[in-house]
Parts: C-alpha cells; structure tokens; sequence
C-alpha cells in the first residue's frame, strides 16, 4: 500500500446545511474523510451563483449553485444528498429534489457528486431517511462496514446534541459550531421588543441574504426569536390545526412556527422573511397572515431576492419597530376615536 | 421665534418645513427638485430658507426623512432620523386627527398606512415593482404631450374610461397606445390609466388591509385631480387631500423633532446656515478587503471626513467613527 491519500469531501455552506450539518461533519470525518465546508456567503459566490443557475430558481437556491461552484476544483466528492422526504408524508420542495441534476447540467468540471437518495417515504422517520441516505454514501466512500456504521452511530448523536441546543435557546449560528461553549444569554432587560423571525434557515442565518437581518434586529432594541428555538412536536401539533395538512415539509414548519409564535411566545411582533419566487411559500405567508390578522399580532413580510441596496429593508425595520414601540407605548390610553394621541 | 426644521429628501423632490413649537406652518413649504443631487439640492433649499428667516429666528431642531435621510443628517446636523413610514403617518394625524388611513404615492415608491386610535397599526410599501408611481405618470403625460398638471384634469373630462391592464407598467402602456390606435378618446384613456394605476395599488399594496375612512390621500401624485377621481371611485368614499399634501413627509420630521428636543430638553446638532456655502465632495470605492466587494461611500468636507457607509462589515463605517473622536 502506498500513501493513502484522504478524500475531501465538500459541503456547500447553503439550504440544508443549516439544519443538517453536524450530521454530515461528523459522519465523514469518522470515515477519514476531510471535509470541505465553503465560506460564508460573499458576492463572489452569489455572482457564481445567479450566474451558473437558472433565473426561475429562488435566491437560497442560486447561493446554493454558488458555494457549489466554490467547492468544485477544491474537493473530491460533493456531497449533495437528493432530498425527498425528510420525514413520512411530506415533501421537501421539488428543486432541492433536482439539485444534483441541476449542477451536473450547469457547472462544469463538478467533481463527483454524492448524491444518495433520502427518502422516509410513508412510514419512515427523520432520523432513519438520514441513516439510510448516509449509509449508502459511506458504501461507496469506505470499505469497511463497520467503520460506516459507528460513523453513522457518532453523526446521529452530533446531531441530537445540535438540536438540544437549539431547543434551549442557543442561536443557530452558534449551535452549528457544534463546541462545547454555553452561550451567554442576551441580555434582554436593555431590549424592550420581542420579535419573532419566521423564515428559512438558509434564509434568516445567511448574513449576506438577509442583510444582516438578525443583528439589525438587535441595533434596534429587539430580542430575535426564530422557530429553532422550537421543539419538532410543538410545530407538529401547531400545524395541525390545519383543516388539511400541508405536505410541504418545510413550509409546514414555517406555518407551525407562526402559528405558535401568535399563541403563546409573548412576542411584539413577528417578521416573515420569504425569498422571491418561492413556490411553497406563497401559499404558507398567505395563511400566516390570516392567521396573524385573527390574533391581531402586528406581522411583517420581507421579500428578498437579489437585492443589494439595504435602504428599503432598513426602511422597513425602523418602521415596523417603531409602530410596535408606538402600539405598546400608546394603546392603553387611547381616546377611543378622534384627537391625535401623538400631536399635541 | 424658536423654529423646527424637516428635511425629506426623496427619489424626485426635496422638501423643507418649517414649523412653530405649535406645529404650525412658519414659512410657506419649500417643494425642490432633486435631480439626481441630494447635497446641493439640500443647499439649495436651506440658503432659500435662511433668506426668509429673520434675525430673531432660530433653528431649535432638524428631522430628516426620505431616502437619502441618512445623507442629508449627516450634511446637516440632524437631531433626528425618520423613516417614510412614520413621518408620514405624524403629518397626517396632524392634518386630519381622525385619519384611519393613509395613502401616500411618491415619485418611486408609494405606500399605506393604517391608523387605529391615532397610532399605526399597519403598515405596506410596494414590493419589487414600482408600478404606478409618479414617474410613471409623469412619463406617460409627457408621451401624450401633456403637463402633468393638464393630465390629472382631462381625466375629468371623461365619459367611459377604457379598461387598461394596470399590474405592470411595460403592459399598461401598450394596452394604451392599442387604445389611442383604435380610437378612444384622450379623456377616456388618461382616466382609464389612473383606474388601472388605482386599481393595480389596491390589489398590491393594500391586499388584505381593511381601508377605513376618513382616509388621507397624500404624496406628489395626490395633486393628480385624475387619480383623487380614480381612488374615490373605488374606495366610494371622501378622499381627503392635505393642504400641504406633497410635503407630508418632512412636515411629519419636523412635528416629530419638534416633539423630541422638547421631550428631551436637548439642544440641536444643526450644523447652522453655513453648510450652504460649503463644498462637499461625495464619493465612492470598492472595498478590496473581502470577495463581498462592498461599495463604500465617503461624504468629505473640504478633505475632513463627514461620514462614511455602506460597508456590510462596518470596518469602514468603524473607521470613520474615529477620525472624529
């Protein structure tokens, strides 16, 4: 045997990343692999992006095609699962499904793409989809069957260990480091707004696509919550209400999140932050809005796509906070009609 | 006599107020092009202002609004900040203290505000699409060979507005020029485009939102008789057009600085009626520090630097925080 030579395996930090990744660190660096995770997203790779997708596609998905295009030429495999079902009954959208397709048909030189299936079909589960998916890639990479195993036995336990923090609160971007250090609570006596962020994680944790959109959030006086902070069961039983369940996975977890946000999360204010063109969505933001009408809880929808200029989203922010700061300052005291409480 | 000024520098028109500690008008309201140059046209408009102010005036409080806010704070020495929204929600309750909705349309943007108990309860602003906002209007008058002015007046003349597709601008004017080829009369078509533009801002800005009377309609495009016409057909009710309906949104700075530095007991920043005779030098880079490649702008005076943003990391904005301490 002569030097073996380790595997580099890329990850494009984008879409499921954010929800995923200690699983799939953990699995293949157990096999002997290194991996390969790309940078943060930067105008270089949303430009490779746009420019190696196709327009229809959706911002999250063009920064997907970007970090792709980053890692091809520095890596050995890709590893880009084709998602189906993440869990029983309910699908993950049509083009993460088309993902792998896509990139083979729009960027060159791609190394070879790992892109084993990951199904839980009618009876599976989130975590079984997960094994088997993983399983398949760890046969083609490794040839020891053990050594798949007790790496798929590690990765499932990374990922647990990610989601508990999650569930207690820690803030996605620091949880996903995956090392041991607590975080410091925020100190929310100096914040006096509770805002609830609804939106995909490759959406809202994304600095460059959301614009900075959380730490904007605290400049101006707000305390961010985000559906992480949220338990699996709690936006099931939310979802639930549903009169028909949504089959969009995704989308259901947006809509469960919502939903438990306007029942029982003491919030000012919540922010839905959809991408432009987004197929599952336009239908979930409009029953999130109903929904935020009944409760009378003050929502925002913030579109994003390709934008650069941050004037309009900061527009935007100012003056939803401040019309919470103005309901919350005001509206026990109010004359029911007529004089102006605000111009003496 | 202590006066409060209010900047709103927007896309099209830069407009200053000047009211009393009462909120009342002190001089008539200055209504400027911007033509692409918010810097001079805010000098422009202070130098007009101080020719009319009186030894015995003083300047106690400077608001900026629009969306160059931040440009114009910076030239100036505001005490405060505004954004659109809540400035022009102040100046309407300030004009019409029932109001319970408000419709603003500007030379790019147009939005609604909805007003329960004299707060903002909700809020829309156009979303990608810019459609049917004054410089649309503005462009299609000068296409018929109208003013803008005599186009908002025809619009009254009509008898049967045609039907003109209003959700996109580009599909707006071919279905109008369609209309001129097959023979419709000038009053029918311009009447017909404020109904598609009205009806293309109902559906889009105000989806969802309960519009309530009294309702303000206010901006640059209320001075249009043709789309005031066109929104009481369709909301059937009394639209009220403010008085000084084109400078809401810096009457609404000033009340709202007015409120500050007398809640607050503070004195103003206002850097004085010499930024008029000032140079500025606005310029702009392309940070090489990471593949972001941010554009970065830079506001000079006479070389000393006044500020500087649009970084997405903040080391230049960092920067600029410490040449003046």
């Amino acid at each position: 045997m002569g030097v073996i030579k380790i595997k580099r395996v890329g990850i494009p930090r984008a879409l499921l990343y954010y929800y995923y990744y200690p699983l799939w660190h953990e699995f293949f660096t157990r096999l002997g692999c290194e991996v390969v995770l790309s940078p943060e997203t930067n105008k270089a790779i949303l430009d490779q992006g746009i420019k190696n997708s196709l327009s229809e596609a959706c911002l999250p998905v063009k920064v997907y095609f970007g970090h792709a295009a980053y890692l091809a030429g520095r890596v050995d495999y890709l590893f880009v699962p084709r998602l189906s079902r993440v869990e029983a009954k309910a699908y993950i959208c049509p083009k993460f499904m088309g993902i792998p397709d896509m990139l083979r048909a729009r960027i060159n030189k791609l190394p070879p793409l790992i892109d084993t299936t990951v199904d839980a079909g009618k009876e599976g589960n989130s975590v079984q989809c997960w094994v088997d998916c993983l399983r398949d890639a760890g046969n083609r990479l490794a040839a020891d069957r053990k050594l798949v195993e007790d790496a798929l036995d590690a990765a499932l336990e990374a990922q647990q260990f990610f989601w508990k923090r999650l569930n207690s609160g820690m803030i996605l971007t620091e949880a996903i480091k995956g090392t041991a250090i607590p975080e410091t609570p925020v100190d929310s006596s100096s914040k006096p707004l509770r805002i609830g962020l609804i939106g995909h994680p490759y959406n809202i944790y994304d600095p460059y696509i959301s614009m900075n959109l959380i730490k904007k959030l605290h400049q101006l006086g707000a305390v961010v919550v985000t559906p992480e902070s949220l338990e699996a069961d709690e936006i099931e039983e939310e979802a639930s209400k549903l009169p028909k369940r949504l089959f969009w996975a995704l989308g259901k977890r947006m809509i469960g999140s919502a939903f438990r946000f306007f029942s029982s999360q003491k919030l000012d204010g919540v922010i839905y932050l959809t991408s432009f063109g987004c197929g599952p969505e336009a239908l979930v933001e409009e029953l999130v809005a109903r929904m935020a009408k009944q409760q009378n809880m003050p929502l925002m929808m913030l579109t994003i796509d390709e934008h650069t200029g941050e004037a309009g989203i900061n527009t935007r922010l100012e003056a939803f906070t401040e019309m919470i700061v103005w309901r919350l300052k005001y509206a026990d005291h109010i004359p029911p009609y007529g004089e102006s409480v605000h111009c003496r | 006599m202590d006066l409060f000024l209010g900047i709103d520098v927007g896309s099209v028109s830069t407009n200053l107020v000047v009211i009393d500690p009462r909120g009342e008008l002190y001089l008539s309201p200055l209504y400027l092009r911007t033509q692409g140059q918010p810097i001079k046209t805010v000098q422009q408009g202070l130098s007009l202002l101080n020719e009319r102010l009186t030894k015995k005036d003083r300047i106690c409080g400077v608001g900026t609004t629009g969306s160059a806010r931040a440009l114009a704070a910076v030239l100036v020495g505001a005490d405060l900040v505004k954004n659109e929204i809540t400035s022009h929600a102040v100046a309407a309750l300030h004009a019409v203290p029932a109001v319970q909705t408000v419709l603003e349309i500007g030379g790019q943007d147009s939005k609604i505000i909805i007003i329960k108990d004299g707060i903002v309860v909700d809020f829309a602003m156009n979303t990608v699409c810019a459609a049917g906002t004054g410089s649309f209007l503005d462009q299609q008058a000068s296409r018929l060979n109208l003013t803008i002015e005599e186009f908002g007046n025809i619009a009254l003349k009509a008898n049967n507005p045609v039907r003109i597709a209003g959700r996109c601008t580009v599909f707006a004017e071919s279905d109008m020029i369609h209309k001129q080829q097959m023979g419709h009369s000038l009053p029918d078509i311009v009447a017909g485009l404020c109904e598609a533009l009205v009806r293309n801002y109902l559906n889009n800005i105000g989806k969802g939102l309960e519009i309530r009377p009294p309702v303000v309609f206010q901006g640059g495009v209320a001075a249009n008789a043709g789309m005031r016409e066109a929104f009481r057909k369709a909301l059937q009710t009394e639209v009220i057009v403010p008085k000084h309906f084109d400078v809401m949104g810096a009457y609404g700075a000033a009340l709202l600085v007015r409120d500050h530095i007398l809640e607050k007991g503070v004195k103003t920043n206002f850097r004085g009626f010499e930024v008029t005779s000032q140079k500025y030098q606005n310029s702009s880079f392309i940070c090489q520090g990471c593949p972001n490649s941010c554009e970065v702008i830079e506001i000079k005076q006479d070389d000393l630097l006044l500020a500087r943003w649009g970084d997405r990391c903040g080391r230049w904005t960092a920067a600029k925080a410490e040449t003046f301490a």
